[in-house]
């Protein structure tokens, strides 16, 4: 799963990757569309400002042409601006009112409608007729895309079809839990909702998904790459084209986060059976793909009580995170990646007060700071449930659930479930880190003693000793698909009961002075060697 | 996730892929469960997807069927799979035999072995279906006793195991665990040795030969 050793030259080559998904060295583009003015308006339509006039015509331009580089510019950079300018407080103009600029190409108009929707859902409050145009929206969309005769000849950047499916399965989930907090509506609204089942049903949506995987026969694809071969020999007529091979890809990570959204947290990390997680994937070119599969891959692991395997996950998206953060406050998308990093934060927080393990210094000191208080806290017995509860529910995606309910029967929220289990989970758990920390002091010692040490029972210390001895062993991934893993140990401290006396054997890392000698050595004869060349 | 059965192409192909939501096939799945239940088999994938398309076609559910698969699950312990059952089932939290066996599931989780037999005295019922569910448990506590003690008073494993007598001794004798008197000694195995262990770092000479190669040029 993990093919990286973190080295030096790494951080060069992972600058570069987040730099060029940000190809814009023209910044100041979109005031090009201020000048321009046009004279000529025609009295009836509503008053589009010049800018946004200008913009349209020039993004239409783009599309005919597929010109990828030059709309990574227009998505990426001049929407947003044109967006604060004029519109953070209102809609943009109805796609039928922009229609005569673009000689009412539909396919324009789709993907317009798309920015439109999304730019609702965003800044404003979308209504259960914008919810349902979005929908119907979409389905044209993709209709297009995989239904029409032969793959489309349409070019859009990657930066866009990740946000295609990720604001459609976002879209999905604001609709069901709109859905089910059926209390606050009106009469007309349920009748609407029980008379169309199929609009945001969860089969479409996983049906969309499903389809642009099979269309481009990603895993195929992903399975050759795996096995060393050439990725367009299995990618047959759709999946060649980088449109269709990018959205079933970005499918995959769609389906890992649907299904960690329905609680199927085993299918979830079934799904990304084909996908390598380390840097060189396809996932990376896009940050906010990238942050969105490890956080759910990291999630998944930890409903799966898998705490090793979720804080390496954790640990590298935050790594990567750190050291590329000076690139990423310039995109607007930075609020939500730090709002992203916080939360994994938090669950890194919790897995560890559960599992301890030694961390790379530059998270374990960012963590420390965030969230040490609540570490510390965790650790100490029953006082530390609700801060895993607060924890939780900072950092846990918001669930749905599969099926809706329109007869008004009480009903569960998964979210309450989920986080029920996992705290009862906690609760049996909560006593070991004092039982480690007494343990630590000491290689034998009678029950009895350590009983009134603990100011427990014997019979409850000794059914504590077994549970302690189940938790300090994991499922920890080795090698193969990410549900693959060995039964292995994951505590420092282990144990052995010989009638009523503990054994107690500690295991300790020895200090990696060579590791470290060498690297610097290296190091330092690079730094003479570019010297000397440059004298 | 390996299955601890041969699970049968038709099942495989079943829960691979799209065909995974097809409601038609729940009932292909609960006569594999149904199975599973008779031969002492049990086959996490397939059960997950079947819990699946009950949570997609609430009307498809049964409860008896539900009950079959977190009994399985139980004996899977201590592998989470009986919270990843509850969590595609969470209409069904409230059930009242769902409410038994996850206080069962509680007890052994937290290996308070006595009180869950004579909790298990009151909800046999519940697992009246699966075939050799209490020496499946008998399995999952053996399976951590051989992991934590070396040594243990024989009243104390009777109690564990809700045995007594020649029956007692007739596990211990399947476990190889031997029976002295009063205490019973388990063999020696990697998990119960407490042995102090310090990991070392390992240098392979590859990684020495460029600082070498420097020391050559000087």
């Amino acid at each position: 799963m993990y093919n990286d050793a973190f080295e030096e030259d790494d951080l060069v080559a992972e600058v570069e990757l987040v730099a060029q998904a940000r190809y814009s060295r023209n910044a100041d583009l979109e005031d090009g569309f201020n000048d321009e003015v046009v004279v000529s308006q025609q009295p009836a339509t509503v008053q589009i400002p010049d800018g946004v006039r200008n913009f349209i015509l020039f993004f239409y331009r783009n599309v005919l042409e597929n010109n990828v580089y030059e709309l990574h510019n227009v998505y990426d950079t001049s929407f947003n601006k044109l967006t604060d300018k004029y519109y953070t407080k209102q809609s943009w103009p109805e796609a039928e009112i922009i229609a005569r600029l673009v000689n009412n190409d539909e396919v324009f108009l789709t993907l317009y409608r798309e920015l439109y929707y999304r730019h609702i859902y965003g800044r404003l409050t979308p209504t259960l007729e914008h919810r349902f145009r979005s929908y119907e929206n979409y389905c044209d969309l993709f209709n297009y895309i995989l239904n029409s005769e032969g793959p489309v000849n349409l070019e859009l950047p990657n930066q866009w079809l990740w946000d295609i499916i990720d604001e459609f399965i976002y879209q999905f989930q604001s609709f069901s839990n709109y859905r089910d907090r059926l209390k606050s509506k009106s009469e007309e609204e349920i009748a609407l909702l029980r008379d169309n089942p199929q609009i945001w049903s969860t089969y479409s949506v996983l049906n969309v998904l499903y389809s642009f995987i099979q269309k481009s026969r990603i895993n195929e694809q992903l399975l050759v790459s795996k096995k060393g071969g050439d990725m367009m020999e299995a990618a047959g007529e759709y999946g060649a084209r980088p449109l269709y091979k990018n959205l079933g890809y970005f499918s995959i990570i769609g389906l890992l986060r649907v299904n960690c959204l329905m609680g199927d947290f085993v299918l979830a990390l079934k799904m990304m059976d084909n996908v390598v997680l380390n840097k060189k994937a396809l996932f990376a070119r896009v940050t906010a793909c990238h942050v969105t599969a490890y956080y759910y891959v990291g999630f998944a692991y930890m409903m799966m009580r898998r705490y090793a395997d979720a804080i390496k996950a954790f640990s590298n998206v935050l790594s990567f995170l750190q050291r590329t953060k000076p690139y990423h406050s310039r995109s607007y998308q930075s609020e939500q990646l730090a709002r992203k990093s916080d939360q994994m934060y938090a669950l890194l927080a919790m897995c560890i007060a559960l599992c301890p393990t030694r961390l790379d210094e530059n998270i374990h000191s960012q963590l420390r700071e965030k969230f040490g208080e609540h570490i510390s806290k965790m650790q100490k017995g029953e006082e530390g449930i609700p801060i895993f509860e607060e924890l939780f529910q900072y950092a846990c995606p918001k669930f749905i659930s599969a099926s809706g309910r329109l007869d008004g029967t009480p009903r569960a929220d998964p979210y309450t479930i989920y986080m029920k289990t996992f705290v009862t989970d906690i609760r049996n758990q909560i006593k070991l880190p004092t039982l480690r920390s007494f343990m630590k002091l000491y290689t034998t010692m009678g029950v009895d003693k350590l009983a009134k040490f603990l100011e427990m029972d014997p019979e409850e210390l000794k059914m504590q000793l077994l549970v302690f001895k189940q938790k300090s062993r994991q499922i920890k991934w080795v090698s193969g698909d990410l549900l693959d893993g060995e039964y292995l140990p994951t505590s420092d401290l282990d144990f052995c009961l010989k009638q009523d006396v503990v054994h107690i054997a500690e295991s300790k890392v020895g200090r990696r002075y060579a590791d470290w000698f060498l690297r610097n050595i290296n190091r330092c004869e690079d730094i003479v060697a570019s010297l000397e060349q440059r004298a | 996730m390996a299955a601890s059965v041969e699970r049968p192409q038709t099942i495989q192909t079943m829960i691979d892929g799209v065909e995974r939501y097809n409601p038609e096939n729940a009932e292909v799945l609960e006569e594999y469960l149904a199975g599973q239940c008779k031969n002492g088999e049990y086959d996490l994938m397939a059960n997950l997807a079947l819990l699946k398309l009950y949570q997609f076609n609430p009307q498809l559910s049964k409860i008896p069927v539900i009950i079959n698969v977190l009994a399985k699950s139980l004996t899977a312990i201590p592998k989470p799979d009986y919270n990843l059952c509850m969590y595609l089932l969470t209409d069904y939290v409230d059930v009242d035999e769902v409410k038994r066996l996850t206080h069962l599931q509680q007890l052994l989780e937290q290996s308070r072995y006595a009180e869950f037999w004579n909790a298990f005295e009151k909800d046999k019922d519940l697992v009246k279906d699966i075939a050799g569910f209490e020496d499946a448990i008998r399995q999952v506590i053996a399976l951590v006793v051989s992991m934590s003690f070396q040594t243990i008073a024989a009243s104390v494993l009777e109690s564990y195991f809700a045995l007594k007598g020649d029956a007692f001794k007739q596990f211990c004798e399947k476990q190889q665990w031997q029976l002295n008197g009063t205490t019973v000694s388990i063999p020696i195995n990697k998990d119960n040795e407490a042995k102090t262990v310090v990991v070392r770092e390992s240098i392979k000479f590859e990684q020495l030969t460029k600082v070498i190669g420097y020391s050559n040029e000087m």
